[in-house]
């Protein structure tokens, strides 16, 4: 990766090809052996200043044999690198990674992906304004889709489902169950009638799996602007969903889905709302961390204009 | 001299009685302004000055004329209205000191130089970011301003580091800076007095002064008040300020005071003449311009492609920061300081004490020494070095000691001699220094006198005994009419009732009253072959520029002067003819015997040893010749024409390898001409020069693209000491003005100290060429990152507060370590450096370090790198372009090679983690680094891997420092480090081995090839 700079950095001021060229042949011949050293007797004695055209070539064959240098030197660079890289990626597995303890708690993110900031701002009035977070919703729950769904296995409620493999299969997500927020009944997903959905995921870990009976619990802050309904009823995550085996062993995973969904008070003035989201219920999910804004929790905010 | 001085009063010299005080004393400050502007007019004219021979007319004029001249009467002086007028006219009588830098100045100069400024403009392009991003995002993250500030505070730590060094080494000079005092000097039992201005005598009586700090003539000249010579500092009617009156009394009328005198211009003069800056300044300077090309250039290189790459601008910022800061090796200077501040100790332990840091390496890449003889080359003090009686020559022992006085002592001769050495001297011994070795005894008494009284003292043992045995009954001193001096004693011989008369003096004038010559001890008829074997022994003495004195005696008949007989010295009632020679005796102040060896070393080190003295040439040739300067089988123009006999003019010059030329001939020269003497001859003494002569000689030699050191002790050296790119005073002999101008203080006077000192300074040349090339290496490992980081988009390997940790934290001591290196080979064997030429940064040093080891280093750094986050979960062809989703704070789901998702914060914590494998990757290797950086050229199992403990103490202090910071303070999160497991430490061993391997294969191969391109293009 450097060695592509380096090469062009080398000291070779305006050595046009061309008149390497025919020295740089003759070197090969002679440098077969090693780094060069050896071919310093026949080439290297000096030259009387007088003798220009000589000292010309002298001068030729040694940028040839620096440029022949760098080019051995680079190479050698770029073998070992590639090699040792090579070696590193023989000590990973290819379904699991090796260390997971960067990650031993997962993130909560939300639905539609925002832009900027956790910040959802639309008009009622005007589809072209929440246009993006419909196509948004749309797209990621379509490997949500019915016809998604039908190969994958319908697992038992409430209980961990660890695999042995060597397949492992994916539980199905009943769409259904987020009512509203599903898309089915409301492409929309209640923007157009002033009733937003957020779609809340918890991230995926390789092995992970949550004790006790893990739910969403979201809350509007600050002044009740909003009452917030959130499906499945009471935000529950089912065990089943976990633990989660990876990209390349648990195919087709789908990651179980909380929605919810805004409804305004027709009394507030002010159509705004931020909403804090948390895990609950699972003492190993992690809610609560100084630096981390996102470890089992995330706050948005829904302006909402007529 | 324009501005001639009316001030005059009548001032008294005498060697008992107190020297009236010169200055009225009132109104001393109210008047410096006046002086000031006239000091300034002054200064414009300081060199073409200098280079001039003093001029001054007064000796010239008559009493009566200088009356006139200066309004007043020799008599009754001045009144004390004009006295008080001139005062106010002409300021005090007080040298004004040389003008210091504020230290406010040198303290801001440290903040502004070198990489400082690049610094200073990364901090500020990083509040200027933060300024616009907050514009833009009032809750945008404060990284910036700290950054901005941990920049700040690294220029000014290492500013305030930089500065304390320098001002700690100039307090040690701090006693040496007071300018010479005014007042006497109590010396000896009989007083040395200074005398206080410029003085034309009036009127003298047995005047004697020591003009040695004004003109480096260590005798003692007589002053009386004709006018005797056309060139002030010859003629004999003028005392100068702050010489000393050694003897004999007078009265002078004042004519220069303060700054005017003629003293008092050399040394402010001096203040003037540009300091030229050192040649390690030169290569620092030169490094310092690469490394902030590199830096520049790299930066807004990739600041273009990175804004063209369609990065925002604010980021292209900073990038640019980035590269700056991993670019500029922060910590470099202050490693040069100390390095330079601890050879800096080492010298002065070896008894040079150095003023300036920088003159270290100055001393090391000299090439010519302009060497002042007495004290320096000599051991400043007359002592034996011949005698002659019996027709024979012996050689006396002139070591420092004595101890070993082998000439045959059984003649009967040598029994007379020694009586009259012993008994015809008025010098004794202080007393109370029975504990003190013979030759180290303080002597009252003049320079011959004391030769012979040690000499006597060695040889015969307690010459005090044997004077009261022997007691004096008459004397006749020395003085310049008679040339002789000639004392009577009563014999140690009971049964010889027989005054014995001895006398010493001028030979020619011994030789003229004696009759009678004594050989084997026995009296024998002076004819005329007896009489030319003493012209042939005393021209060869003097011929080796002694000087000679001659012994006689005579044992007056017990008949004519009986026991009772009273002698009278001034009607001299007692025979001064017809008495016995018995031998000659000739002194010289010898070479110290560590100086022959010290100029040969010179020689093998390529250095040209000039003499310059205010001696005489013959005995500046003959010490030349002792000493080695003027070697053994070479010979001047004039040897030449002796040996063959023909005029000089028909001597070939080439044949000559050395030359003596005299101030004289110097005189007439044109700079071209000096040219041609300083580059054709290899062996140059000049003598009877003066003090701006020597200014010449030193310009003369700087024109050749020499480093001249130049030796200095008296008060007119300092103009040459400080044009001279390095100035060395003596600190025992040395006038302050002297040591004010040096950059370096030999305190044992000693010509071989300066030899240590070369290969001190050449030793911490080829060590800062070391720690250079140690502290270059990694700044590619840490370039590296961040262009990869632009180019490919990977999350960055390495922070900025990382870096800064590297630069300032691990590779200090290591780098410092490098400085305690002993020499790979013999340095003193070597040419010395070529000051345009040897550069301490050259191309083979930087693209070795930088394209070779420092690739390889940022090679096995990213090794350590992709490891950490593809073991996390992330390979590395996930990693191309995830820049941008990774740095987003809103995306907190970003899914990595095995389909898990992280939040902004969880990355974070790993790119932390990542920036920690990238610094122990680095840290690893720069172990290896500084391993190969031990030597240039040998194998590092030549030069031994344990020889030089300092680089193991840097290498745990590596380590140390490293595990600190990643499992002590992994948990401070401003810091950017984790805590990394175990095994990652080991991840780059096998590259640190590899550049171990590459580079001892390097060094083979040049071994094998020297002058290959190899070589050419490896050894740096």
């Amino acid at each position: 990766m450097c060695g592509g700079r380096g090469s062009r950095a080398g000291p070779l001021p305006g050595a046009g090809i061309g008149t390497l060229a025919r020295p740089l042949k003759r070197l090969q011949r002679k440098v077969s052996g090693g780094c060069g050293g050896g071919s310093s007797r026949g080439l290297l004695s000096h030259h009387p200043a007088g003798d220009s055209t000589s000292g010309l070539v002298v001068e030729g064959r040694e940028r040839g044999l620096i440029l022949l240098f760098y080019l051995v030197f680079y190479g050698f660079l770029a073998a070992l690198f590639s090699f040792t890289m090579w070696a590193m990626l023989q000590t990973l597995n290819d379904e699991v990674p090796k260390y997971r303890d960067q990650i031993p708690s997962p993130g909560l993110m939300v639905f539609p992906k925002p832009v900027t900031a956790l910040d959802y701002s639309f008009r009622v009035s005007d589809p072209e304004s929440y246009r993006g977070y419909v196509d948004d919703l749309t797209k990621f729950l379509k490997s949500y889709d019915l016809e998604e769904q039908k190969n994958l296995t319908a697992c038992p409620d409430g209980a961990l489902r660890e695999q042995k493999g060597p397949t492992y299969t994916a539980c199905q997500f009943p769409v259904v169950s987020l009512k509203g927020c599903s898309g089915v009944e409301d492409p929309e997903f209640g923007y157009s009638t002033g009733n937003p959905c957020i779609l809340v995921k918890m991230n995926r870990i390789i092995g992970l799996k949550p004790q006790g009976k893990p739910r969403i619990n979201c809350i509007s802050k600050g002044e009740k602007t909003a009452t917030l309904s959130t499906y499945p009823s009471n935000g529950t995550i089912d065990l089943k969903y976990f633990p989660y085996y990876g990209k390349k062993l648990h195919v087709r995973y789908l990651q179980p889905l909380v929605a919810v969904q805004v409804a305004f008070n027709t009394t507030s003035t002010g159509k705004e709302v931020t909403v804090e989201c948390k895990i609950d219920g699972s003492p190993n999910l992690r809610n609560q961390d100084d630096r981390d804004k996102f470890l089992g929790r995330v706050v948005f905010k829904i302006t909402m204009h007529a | 001299m324009a501005q001639k001085t009316p001030e005059i009063y009548s001032v008294e010299l005498s060697g008992t009685e107190d020297v009236g005080k010169t200055d009225t004393g009132d109104g001393k400050e109210k008047y410096r302004g006046l002086k000031d502007k006239r000091l300034e007019l002054k200064k414009n004219h300081q060199k073409e000055e200098l280079k001039k021979e003093v001029d001054l007319e007064d000796h010239k004029l008559s009493i009566k004329e200088l009356e006139r001249k200066y309004g007043t009467n020799i008599v009754t002086g001045l009144s004390s209205t004009q006295a008080a007028e001139l005062l106010a006219r002409n300021g005090p009588n007080a040298l004004t000191p040389p003008k210091e830098t504020p230290e406010i100045v040198k303290f801001l100069k440290q903040m502004v130089g070198g990489f400082s400024i690049l610094l200073w403009i990364g901090a500020i392009l990083c509040w200027i970011a933060y300024g616009i991003q907050y514009f833009n995002d009032k809750s945008s993250s404060l990284d910036s301003v700290y950054l901005g500030c941990v920049l700040a505070l690294v220029v000014i730590l290492t500013g305030i580091f930089a500065y304390y060094q320098e001002a700690k080494s100039t307090n040690i000079m701090a006693s040496f800076s007071k300018m010479i005092p005014q007042q006497a000097l109590v010396i000896r039992d009989s007083e040395k007095k200074t005398i206080p201005a410029d003085i034309r005598l009036l009127s003298t009586q047995g005047c004697k002064v020591d003009n040695s700090s004004l003109t480096g003539e260590s005798e003692p000249q007589s002053r009386s008040c004709e006018f005797t010579h056309d060139n002030p500092l010859e003629t004999k009617n003028i005392g100068f300020y702050s010489t000393t009156c050694l003897e004999g009394t007078a009265t002078g009328m004042v004519i220069n005071t303060g700054d005017r005198t003629i003293i008092g211009q050399i040394a402010s003069l001096a203040s003037g003449v540009g300091h030229e800056k050192t040649p390690i300044a030169i290569e620092i300077e030169h490094f310092v311009h690469i490394v902030a090309g590199v830096a520049v250039s790299i930066g807004i290189l990739f600041f273009i492609i990175a804004v063209s790459m369609k990065y925002y601008v604010l980021d292209s910022i900073i990038f640019l920061i980035g590269i700056i800061v991993a670019n500029v090796p922060e910590g470099l200077l202050a490693t040069v300081t100390v390095t330079l501040s601890l050879t800096a100790k080492r010298m002065a332990k070896k008894n040079c004490l150095v003023k300036n840091l920088e003159a270290v390496e100055t001393l090391g890449s000299t090439s010519i020494i302009c060497s002042d003889k007495t004290g320096t080359l000599t051991q400043n003090r007359m002592t034996v070095a011949h005698l002659w009686f019996d027709n024979q020559i012996f050689v006396a022992d002139t070591s420092e000691d004595h101890s070993n006085q082998v000439f045959d002592q059984s003649s009967g001769t040598w029994a007379s001699l020694s009586k009259i050495i012993t008994l015809c001297n008025r010098a004794e011994f202080r007393p109370g220094q029975e504990s003190v070795p013979i030759m180290k005894k303080v002597v009252v008494g003049d320079a011959s006198e004391t030769a012979l009284l040690k000499f006597s003292e060695v040889i015969l043992g307690d010459v005090m005994e044997i004077r009261k045995r022997n007691r004096k009954v008459a004397e006749i001193p020395f003085n310049s009419t008679n040339k002789f001096q000639l004392s009577i004693h009563e014999t140690d011989d009971p049964s010889d009732k027989r005054f014995l008369m001895v006398m010493k003096g001028a030979p020619e004038r011994v030789l003229e009253k004696c009759s009678t010559i004594m050989v084997n001890g026995q009296e024998q008829p002076l004819d005329d072959s007896t009489a030319e074997a003493f012209h042939t022994a005393y021209m060869e003495l003097g011929g080796l520029g002694e000087r000679v004195l001659g012994f006689c005696h005579l044992y007056l008949p017990a008949d004519k002067f009986p026991e009772t007989y009273s002698f009278d010295v001034d009607t001299v009632n007692f025979p001064t003819s017809n008495l016995c020679f018995v031998g000659l005796l000739s002194m010289i102040d010898p070479p110290r015997s560590t100086v022959p060896d010290a100029v040969t070393k010179c020689r093998s080190a390529g250095i040209k040893v000039i003499m310059v003295t205010g001696d005489h040439p013959i005995t500046a040739k003959a010490i030349a010749k002792s000493v080695g300067i003027i070697s053994a089988n070479s010979e001047t123009v004039e040897d030449i024409a002796k040996r063959l006999n023909i005029p000089v003019e028909q001597v070939s010059k080439r044949d000559a390898k050395a030359a003596v030329v005299t101030g004289m001939e110097l005189k007439d020269m044109s700079p071209e001409q000096l040219d041609e003497l300083l580059t054709d001859y290899s062996e140059i003494v000049f003598a009877r020069t003066s003090p701006q002569q020597k200014l010449i000689i030193v310009e003369g030699c700087q024109r050749q693209d020499a480093v001249v050191a130049v030796t200095g002790d008296g008060v007119n050296d300092s103009p040459a000491l400080k044009k001279a790119d390095i100035g060395i005073a003596m600190g025992i002999a040395g006038s302050d003005a002297a040591k004010n101008a040096a950059d370096m203080v030999l305190l044992d006077d000693n010509f071989a100290s300066i030899v240590t000192g070369v290969e001190e300074g050449r030793l911490i040349f080829d060590n800062l060429k070391k720690t250079i090339a140690y502290t270059l290496t990694k700044n590619i490992a840490e370039l590296c990152p961040f262009l990869i980081y632009i180019i490919a988009g990977l999350p960055l390997p390495i922070g900025t507060i990382t870096i800064l940790f590297i630069d300032l934290g691990t590779d200090i001591i290591p780098s410092i370590a490098l400085a305690y290196e002993k020499a790979e080979s013999d340095i003193m064997n070597r040419k010395p450096r070529h000051k345009k030429k040897d550069r301490l940064v050259n191309a083979p040093l930087a693209i070795y370090s930088y394209l070779h080891i420092g690739l390889m280093q940022a090679l096995g750094a990213f090794v350590v790198y992709f490891t950490v986050y593809a073991q996390e979960g992330f390979r590395p062809s996930a990693l191309i372009n995830l820049r941008v989703e990774w740095e987003k704070d809103s995306v907190n789901d970003l899914e990595d090679s095995y389909g898990q998702e992280w939040t902004q914060y969880q990355r974070k914590y790993l790119e932390w983690t990542g920036y920690t494998a990238f610094f122990v990757g680095i840290m690893i290797q720069q172990i290896a680094d500084l391993i190969i950086r031990k030597t240039r050229r040998n194998s590092i199992f030549q030069q031994g891997l344990f020889r030089n403990k300092v680089i193991w103490v840097g290498i745990a202090s590596q380590i140390i420092i490293a595990l600190i910071l990643s499992y002590g303070l992994g948990s401070v999160s401003a810091l950017n480090f984790t805590m990394l497991r175990p095994q990652y430490w080991f991840v780059a061993v096998p590259h640190a081995i590899l550049i171990w391997v590459y580079d001892e294969v390097r060094k083979l191969f040049i071994r094998l090839y020297p002058g290959s391109w190899w070589d050419k293009n490896m050894y740096y």
